[in-house]
Parts: structure tokens; C-alpha cells; sequence
């Protein structure tokens, strides 16, 4: 059942990467492989404390260490700097505190950064980083959402009267009459505990400002080039026309890598206050404080039903535990997760706000899915809890509750979605797991005492993030466009320049089949430039969103509609005969019908470039065209996970047995690529569920600083996954692409958790909090075998 | 600053000698100062594998080790596999099975499962998720890498 579609091109062909070679042979350039003449080595001072005055900062010592070129603080920062611009505004009358590089007077998380240096190598600005004498005054901390939230709590901001940083609610339909005449009411308070992406490489930043011309080169490990050019800008108070961004090689993104930061202010300023370029690269342990934490959020919410499971209304509150400021991303992931509360239902009645608390933790940030797993917890959770509630087959409330193949486009509470087939997805997914044998596994597991359940999530997923004028209605300061340039060259070759950012997740490969697809060429003739503001086009946003095949093979898509007309003129003018009998295959322009008369997209290239005089009268020399992809909105993408998972009561450690996903991203260029977007998205969301966890003490310091307190998953963690795939086209873009890269993340934490209660369903658990490590779960067991007995 | 000493090492069959401090430690070494900069830093505890060269036949963590250690030793690098031009049958492997995203892991990974292929050169689907629990991958997820040392072990007996 599951869509068996043959590749009779290169779109939906499973070829191996291009590049790959490369990075396979050591031949990569990250960041920190780049080194330029008379570079310097940035280290950065951070907090100690997680919220304190700053009396006193003396940084003379410092500057006297030999091999010492700079130091930079808050106050001289000031002078040189624009506070950090927030694109996402989406909150009405949020409230914004200014800040900037490096702070002045205060600090209100522990590893805020405070100083930095820079020096002849990393060694010795680490040297002098203690030789930096800061005199603080701690204050009284608000480490937690609830200490946050005290009527006395102590306040991060002294102009505001509270830590809430705004508020938002959604409302559809009469939430209260729904409610009131609901034959059940679920209530259920949901914790999501604080992640992050953890790219293997770390961030980083290279700044070299040419005093004399002022023109300022930047590389960036970021998902984000143009994006970046122009906040950077906007930070420096610069035009960006002296600014150029060029992305290496990326060690992975995951979102992290997407936000606005800091260090590379630091670096530009003190480039230019030496006249060196400076290249600033977080370790580890800095990583985990300085990129954006994701994720911390408690969710109170209700679902108001019939007794026959149809869902009448839902309402309830996402408290966002931010952090001490605000990034580039603010309010952003929890804010999608209210928008998106209900998921893939026919939700009548909703009444869903959500809540900005400051508190004195890392800021909050992008990480792959963005507010969804969150919401998806949700959602999912309460399907199941209703489901039991009412001795209905869980996955027949799933159906009862979706709107039809012929109710879309589907007005969901904020967002449209485009194009679905929600019942057939779940069937895939069922028929999956029957095929698989899950069923006897469990009853097999069951017999000889064993605790295994069998979990379930169904998501919806925002790709092609995003149309410019969605962004902007919702309040986003930016847009979202995406832009591709196609080029044939004086030898037939096709160079794609593309404003979306690889960080590794195979969008040159996917890039040059869309391309190669869409002009009739062979895949090897294609090249694909991405990562360099001064080469490749404007592109709104940043590679985030799960955009890059969408936006930018939609872009090239229609750029290539119209140089194949203009391919067709000269091949007709060449041939002697009329541009529409012509077909272009392979890489040649052959009369249809009469493969022998032909010539090669070479020719075509050399009478564009070179032999002008052979182009038709009135043809332009050179053969490109750019496309601008701004689609009039989003397309969603869907997907239903199971998961087989059994628990040791004893312990109450969890082990994922195996994954299911059956998913439709709309036309699938690349299967095996869209595989591997799928098994990373289900390792991190593994993770996620069962080990990840950035914990902070009662007295607000961080306690997870290295990979042997946060833990990822490692091969011997991971169950076998399968991915099997459907495919609706999108709407609003050409080719019919969806995106795909939060597909694998977002529903797993909401199948292992439904998969816990079913494991223990003698028990009556209810799997409240992720991730779900050993103690909290084993809490919950201890907690209902003491009721039992 | 503490003097200088020399360091020689025979790194992918060359031997090369540097100056170096003795603080630095040799996965700088490697990257910096002799420029095999396929040798990536994850985390610099000694965690996550990035690192991971062939050190005196055996592989290590060479974040956490002080290139003054190393004088006298024989390394292999990432870039020490592929015969010139022709990859060597594990990184055909790795591509052939989209064992690899963003490649930052795949140095540490391909060394470690080379290495496993010597100790099992028919290795269990367990043997190599043990095996390379020490090599941690954000990217894949896994399951594809454990394809590709699978093929990549085939291909390495059939070459040897």
C-alpha cells in the first residue's frame, strides 16, 4: 500500500549524494578549518552567575598578556553597536528588552558572555580571560518558571512589574459552551523539559574588516547567509553592501545555527579595532549555554469531547520558560506550539494562549520542530487519554476527528493546511505495523512478563517556511522568500546559485535533481552554489523551517520553465525548424520525432556565449534566469509514527524497540535522502524523549555542560526505523515539494509517551513529562503500584 | 609561556617534524599546526569520537592527548584511507549507503569502523552499533551507518 513511485527522472531517483566525496575524504572546510593571514583567536568570558549586578569589570591585566590584541567589553561595545535586532515580533506589545553584544551593568543567565579577547591563538585568550578581574553582585534568582511567576519573585527587567514577557492567546468558535456542554473533559498539565539541537560542530565565526574600505567579511557556520548580512547590519548600524557572508562547510544546523547571535559582533568589532581578521569558536562547554536551548514549556490544557470521541473544544495555556534574554527567535517555538494545538483535528472551539517567562536560563531559540513536538504532545496525549477514557480504539478517534481529502484546503486555527490524506496516512501506518508483526511481538513480550507498548503520533509539519506575507501576518520582521538562479554556461553546463544555506542535509544533491529534472539535463552537468551573499540570491529568513527543497527547487523549477523556452529559440533557430517541435532530454534539444536532428546543450551554451552571431535575431547573449519563490502559503506536511517500546519496571528505563513513520511531503526528490532527514529527525526526538535534558540547580547554574551529563543518542540507543512514503503534492509550490526535515521529530516524543501508558496500561500510567528518564517514570510506577495495593 | 619543544610524527606514512608548546594538544597539532584538518573537534572531552585518528595502530581520542605524547608515533588520519583518487571501499560504503550528512562525524566514524572491520570482518548488526557507540552521529540516526559498514566489511573482505 505504501506508493511505489519509479523514478523515470531525477526527481524521485535514490542517487548517492554529491557531496559527498569530499567530506568522506577529509577534504571538508568547516569553519575552524579556515585560516587566514595574521588571524587572531577570540575567547569569550561568561557569567558565572545566573543573575547579578555588575560592579566592577577590569580587564588591564588581560590587555598586558603578551599575544593579547584586544579586549572588548559591555561599555565599548555600546559605543560601537546597535543592540541585537528580535525578527520574531509575533507577539502583540511583547515586551523587548534592549540588548546588546555584551552587557553593561547585568547579567541574567550563567554563561551570558561579559568580555571577550582576542589574541595571537586560542591558548593564549583563554590565558588572559583569567587574568580578567569582575566584581558582581549576586541577586536573588528566578531559576524556575514558578519562582518566576511568584508574586515576589525576584524581577530580571526592573522596568517591568512582573517576568512575563507577553501574552497570546488563539480563539476559534465559543470555547466555554463547548466545555459546558462536553459529554468528557480531559484536563492534563504537560511538561517539556529544555533541549537543544547539539550540532557536532560547534558554532562559529570568522570577521575580517578592512578598515580602509570598510567592507567586512564574514564566515559563518549558519543557516542563514543573507539573513545574517543584513542583522549583522543592522547590529553594526552598517550598509550591508559592505558586508559579504560566505558558509562553509557546516557541521549541522538543527536550528541552532539559524538564530542571530552574538559572538559574531564581537568578532567583527574587535577586527576592526585591530585590523586582523578574528575568528571567535565556541567549545563545547560554551555551547551549551551560549546556542539556543528549545523546548522548556509547561502545558495546561483541557479537551472538551462527545462521548463518542469527536473533540468539541480544546483550551488552555503554554508557559514558555525563556530564558534571561530574548534571541533573535524570542517567543518564537512556544508561540507554534499554541498556534498548532490542534494538530491534524477538526477543532470547533479554541481557546489556547501562550505565556513568555523570563527566567535566569539560557535564552530560548530555534531546534528542529520548532514549538511542534510540544504541541504534538499535546495533542496526541489527549487523543489517547480520550481514547481510554472512553473504551474507543485510539485510532479510531484519530479518524473520526480529521477532516477529509475534500476538506482541504482545511482552516485549522491559525494556519491553513494546503493538501492531506490523513486517513490514509494512518492506515499506511497501521498496515505497517501489522506487516511488522508488532502486535504478536507485544503479546510474545506480554507472555513471558515482559512490559512492551505500542505508541502512536500523528503530526502535522509547517514546511516551505515561508511565504513572505504569512511571516509578516503573524509577525515576523522579516521575509521569507526564497531565491534560485539557473545558468547554463558557454559549454552547456548548468550552475544553480541558491540563497538556501546546506548544513548537511543533502540540498545541493536534491537541488541539482530538481534542476536536472527540470531542464532536461544529466545530473552530473549540474552544480549547485549555496553559502555566499555575494554569489547566490537573496533569500529571506534562513534554511530553517523545513524549506530548502520547497522554496528553492520551486524557484528553480520555474527559473528553468523559462530558459527552456529561450533553449528551445536557439535549438529551433539552429536546426532550421520551429521551437515548439523541439524537446530537450538528456542534456541535447532533438526535433520531437527526429532524435538525429539535434544539437547539444554545448552548442546551445557556445551560441549564448561565444558564437553570438549563430543565436536568432533579437535573442540576448547568455542563458540565465533568476526566480523569486514567495509562494501565496505554506504547505503541511503530515505524518503517523509508532513506536514498539518496552519498560523495566524495575527501573524504569525505556527502550524503543522499533520505528514506524508513514509520512507525505509531497513529491519526494531524493528518497534516500528524505530517509536519512527522517532518521536523524527520530534520533534527536529519541533523545528528546528519553535522555536529553538541560538541567539547571535550585541555585540556577546549569548542570549539564558536557556530554557526559547531556546525553545523545548513540548507535546502540537506536531501534531499527522505516520510513514508508505517500505523496500529496503541495499546493502553492511548483513540482508539488513539501519539506521534510522536521518530519522524523516531531510526533516521536507523543508516540513514546503513549507507548509508556500502553506498556503499563495495568497500571494506569500517564506519562506526564519529557523526557521520560528513569526516575521520573519510575516515580510514576511506584506511585500507581502503591495505589493498587 | 613554556618553551618550545620539537614533535615528530609519521602522519599517513609522511613523517613531519614541528615546534609546538607543550600544553598543545595533538589534535591542534594535527589540524593547526601540520594542517590535517579532517580531524574535527566535537566536544574536547573525549566524548564524541570527532577526533578519532590511528594512533601507534590503534584508534584514540587525540583531543585528549598533548601532542608531546605523540613524538615518535605513527598516525593515520582520515585522510590517510582513500588510495589517491580511488576512496577506499569503507568511504564507498558510507556513499553508497548515505552514510553520512553533514560529514563532521565521519572521519572519527569511518577510522573506528575500519578498525572494526579487522577485529570482525563479518560483523553482527549488534557488533557494530557496539562498536561505534563511541562515535557520536547528530546527523543520521545511525541506521545507515550501520548499512554502510556492513557493505563496507563485504567490500573489504573481497578487496583483501
Amino acid at each position: 500500500m505504501a506508493e511505489q513511485r519509479t523514478a523515470s527522472g531525477p526527481i524521485g531517483a535514490r542517487i548517492r549524494r554529491t557531496e559527498d566525496p569530499r567530506l568522506l575524504a577529509g577534504q571538508a572546510r568547516y569553519l575552524d578549518d579556515i585560516r587566514l593571514p595574521g588571524m587572531l583567536e577570540g575567547a569569550v568570558l561568561r557569567s558565572p552567575y545566573p543573575h547579578a549586578r555588575i560592579l566592577r569589570i577590569d580587564v588591564s591585566r588581560a590587555r598586558e598578556l603578551p599575544g593579547v590584541f584586544d579586549v572588548i567589553t559591555g561599555a565599548e561595545v555600546r559605543e560601537l553597536a546597535a543592540p541585537q535586532p528580535v525578527i520574531w515580533q509575533q507577539i502583540p506589545d511583547q515586551r523587548m528588552p534592549e540588548s546588546y553584544a555584551l552587557p553593561t551593568d547585568r547579567v541574567r543567565y550563567v554563561g551570558e558572555a561579559v568580555v571577550a579577547v582576542a589574541a595571537v591563538d586560542r591558548y593564549v585568550a583563554e590565558d588572559a580571560l583569567e587574568l580578567i578581574d569582575i566584581e558582581y553582585e549576586p541577586l536573588p534568582v528566578a531559576a524556575t518558571l514558578d519562582e518566576a511567576l511568584a508574586e515576589d519573585a525576584p524581577r530580571l527587567y526592573d522596568q517591568w512589574p512582573d517576568n512575563k514577557m507577553g501574552q497570546h492567546t488563539f480563539t476559534r468558535g465559543n470555547v466555554d459552551e463547548a466545555f459546558t456542554q462536553a459529554d468528557v473533559v480531559l484536563r492534563e498539565t504537560l511538561y517539556y523539559g529544555r533541549q537543544m539541537g547539539l550540532p557536532l560542530e560547534t558554532r562559529g565565526c570568522i570577521a575580517s574588516w578592512d578598515t580602509y574600505t570598510n567592507q567586512l567579511d564574514l564566515w559563518l557556520s549558519t543557516q542563514g547567509a543573507h539573513v545574517n548580512r543584513d542583522l549583522m547590519g543592522e547590529a553594526l548600524r552598517k550598509p550591508v553592501h559592505e558586508i559579504r557572508v560566505r558558509v562553509p562547510d557546516v557541521g549541522g544546523g538543527f536550528g541552532n545555527k539559524l538564530d542571530f547571535y552574538i559572538e559574531e559582533v564581537l568578532a567583527s568589532l574587535m577586527s576592526r579595532r585591530t585590523g586582523r581578521p578574528v575568528k571567535i569558536i565556541e567549545d563545547r562547554v560554551e555551547s551549551f549555554v551560549a546556542n539556543a536551548h528549545s523546548r522548556e514549556q509547561r502545558m495546561e490544557v483541557e479537551l472538551a469531547a462527545t462521548s463518542d470521541g469527536v473533540i468539541t473544544g480544546i483550551r488552555g495555556t503554554v508557559w514558555a520558560v525563556l530564558g534571561g534574554r530574548l534571541s533573535g527567535a524570542a517567543c518564537g517555538p512556544p508561540w507554534l506550539s499554541a498556534a498548532v494545538m490542534a494538530g491534524p483535528y477538526k477543532v470547533p472551539n479554541v481557546d489556547v494562549s501562550v505565556v513568555g517567562v523570563f527566567t535566569n536560563r539560557s535564552p530560548i531559540g530555534s531546534y528542529r520542530g520548532w514549538g511542534q513536538p510540544e504541541a504534538t504532545l499535546v495533542y496526541e496525549r489527549l487523543v489517547e487519554l480520550l481514547a481510554r477514557k472512553l473504551g474507543l480504539d485510539r485510532n479510531e478517534v484519530r479518524r473520526k476527528n480529521f477532516p477529509a481529502p475534500e476538506e482541504f484546503p482545511f482552516p485549522s486555527t491559525v494556519f491553513t493546511y494546503d493538501s492531506g490524506r490523513y486517513a490514509e496516512c494512518l492506515d499506511l501506518c497501521l498496515s505497517g505495523v501489522e506487516k511488522n508483526g508488532w502486535k504478536e511481538r507485544q503479546a510474545a513480550a506480554r507472555a513471558e512478563g515482559r512490559s512492551v507498548g505500542i505508541g502512536y503520533g500523528f503530526h502535522v509539519e509547517c514546511t516551505a517556511f515561508g511565504p513572505s506575507r504569512v511571516l509578516n501576518a503573524v509577525g515576523v520582521q522579516h521575509s521569507g522568500f526564497g531565491q534560485s538562479v539557473v545558468r547554463i554556461d558557454s559549454t552547456g553546463r548548468v550552475t544553480v546559485y541558491t540563497g538556501e544555506v546546506p548544513m548537511g542535509q543533502g540540498i545541493q544533491t536534491a537541488l541539482a535533481q530538481v534542476c536536472a529534472q527540470s531542464l532536461g539535463v544529466p545530473i552530473e552537468d549540474v552544480t549547485v552554489i549555496a553559502g555566499d551573499t555575494d554569489s547566490c540570491p537573496y533569500m529571506g529568513y534562513g534554511t530553517g523551517g523545513s524549506r530548502a527543497a520547497a522554496l528553492g527547487g520551486g524557484a528553480i523549477i520555474r527559473a528553468a520553465e523559462k530558459l527552456k523556452k529561450q533553449i528551445r529559440d536557439i535549438g529551433a533557430h539552429l536546426l532550421e525548424t520551429a521551437p515548439e517541435d523541439l524537446v530537450i532530454e538528456n542534456g541535447r534539444v532533438a526535433v520531437s520525432g527526429a532524435p538525429a536532428r539535434s544539437v547539444s546543450m554545448a552548442e546551445i551554451g557556445n551560441a549564448a556565449y561565444r558564437s553570438v552571431g549563430k543565436l536568432p535575431a533579437g535573442q540576448t547573449p547568455t542563458l540565465e534566469e533568476r526566480e523569486v519563490m514567495d509562494p501565496e502559503d505554506l504547505a503541511w506536511a503530515y505524518g503517523c509514527t509508532a513506536v514498539l517500546v518496552e519498560v523495566d519496571r524495575e527501573t524504569g528505563a525505556v527502550k524503543v524497540l522499533d520505528h514506524l513513520i508513514a509520512h507525505d511531503c509531497g513529491t519526494v526528490i531524493n528518497p534516500m535522502i528524505v530517509e536519512g532527514q527522517i532518521h536523524g529527525g527520530v534520533a534527536q526526538s529519541i533523545g528528546g524523549a528519553l535522555l536529553e535534558e538541560l538541567v539547571y540547580g535550585e541555585d540556577g547554574q546549569i548542570q549539564t555542560t558536557t556530554f557526559m551529563d547531556y546525553l545523545v543518542p548513540t548507535a546502540t540507543d537506536m531501534p531499527p526505523m522505516q520510513a514508508l512514503h505517500m505523496e500529496t503534492p503541495a499546493v502553492h509550490i511548483p513540482g508539488g515539494i513539501k519539506g521534510v526535515g522536521e518530519a522524523g521529530t516531531i510526533a516521536v516524543p507523543a508516540a513514546i509517551a503513549n507507548a509508556v501508558d500502553d506498556a503499563l496500561d495495568d497500571l494506569d500510567v500517564t506519562v506526564t513529562a519529557i523526557p521520560i528518564t528513569p526516575p521520573r517514570l519510575l516515580a510514576k510506577i511506584r506511585a500507581a503500584q502503591e495505589q493498587q495495593s | 609561556m613554556a618553551s618550545k619543544v620539537t614533535v615528530t610524527v609519521t602522519v599517513n606514512g609522511r613523517t613531519l617534524s614541528a615546534e609546538c608548546e607543550p600544553r598543545r594538544t595533538l589534535a591542534d597539532f594535527l589540524r593547526q599546526t601540520l594542517g590535517f584538518t579532517g580531524v574535527h573537534l566535537g566536544c574536547e572531552h573525549g566524548v564524541c569520537g570527532a577526533c578519532t585518528i590511528v594512533f601507534n595502530g590503534a584508534t584514540a581520542r587525540s583531543c585528549c592527548m598533548l601532542a608531546v605524547q605523540a613524538d615518535g608515533a605513527e598516525i593515520t588520519t582520515v585522510h590517510g584511507l582513500a588510495d589517491g583518487e580511488t576512496l577506499h571501499p569503507m568511504q564507498e560504503a558510507f556513499w553508497d549507503n548515505h552514510g553520512l550528512q553533514c560529514g563532521f562525524c565521519t572521519p572519527g566514524m569511518l577510522l573506528r569502523a575500519c578498525e572494526l572491520v579487522e577485529e570482525f570482518p563479518d560483523p553482527t548488526e549488534e557488533q557494530i552499533r557496539e562498536g561505534i557507540s563511541g562515535n557520536i552521529c547528530r546527523c543520521t540516526g545511525y541506521q545507515f551507518i550501520v548499512d554502510a559498514i556492513r557493505d563496507g566489511a563485504q567490500r573489504m573482505r573481497q578487496t583483501s
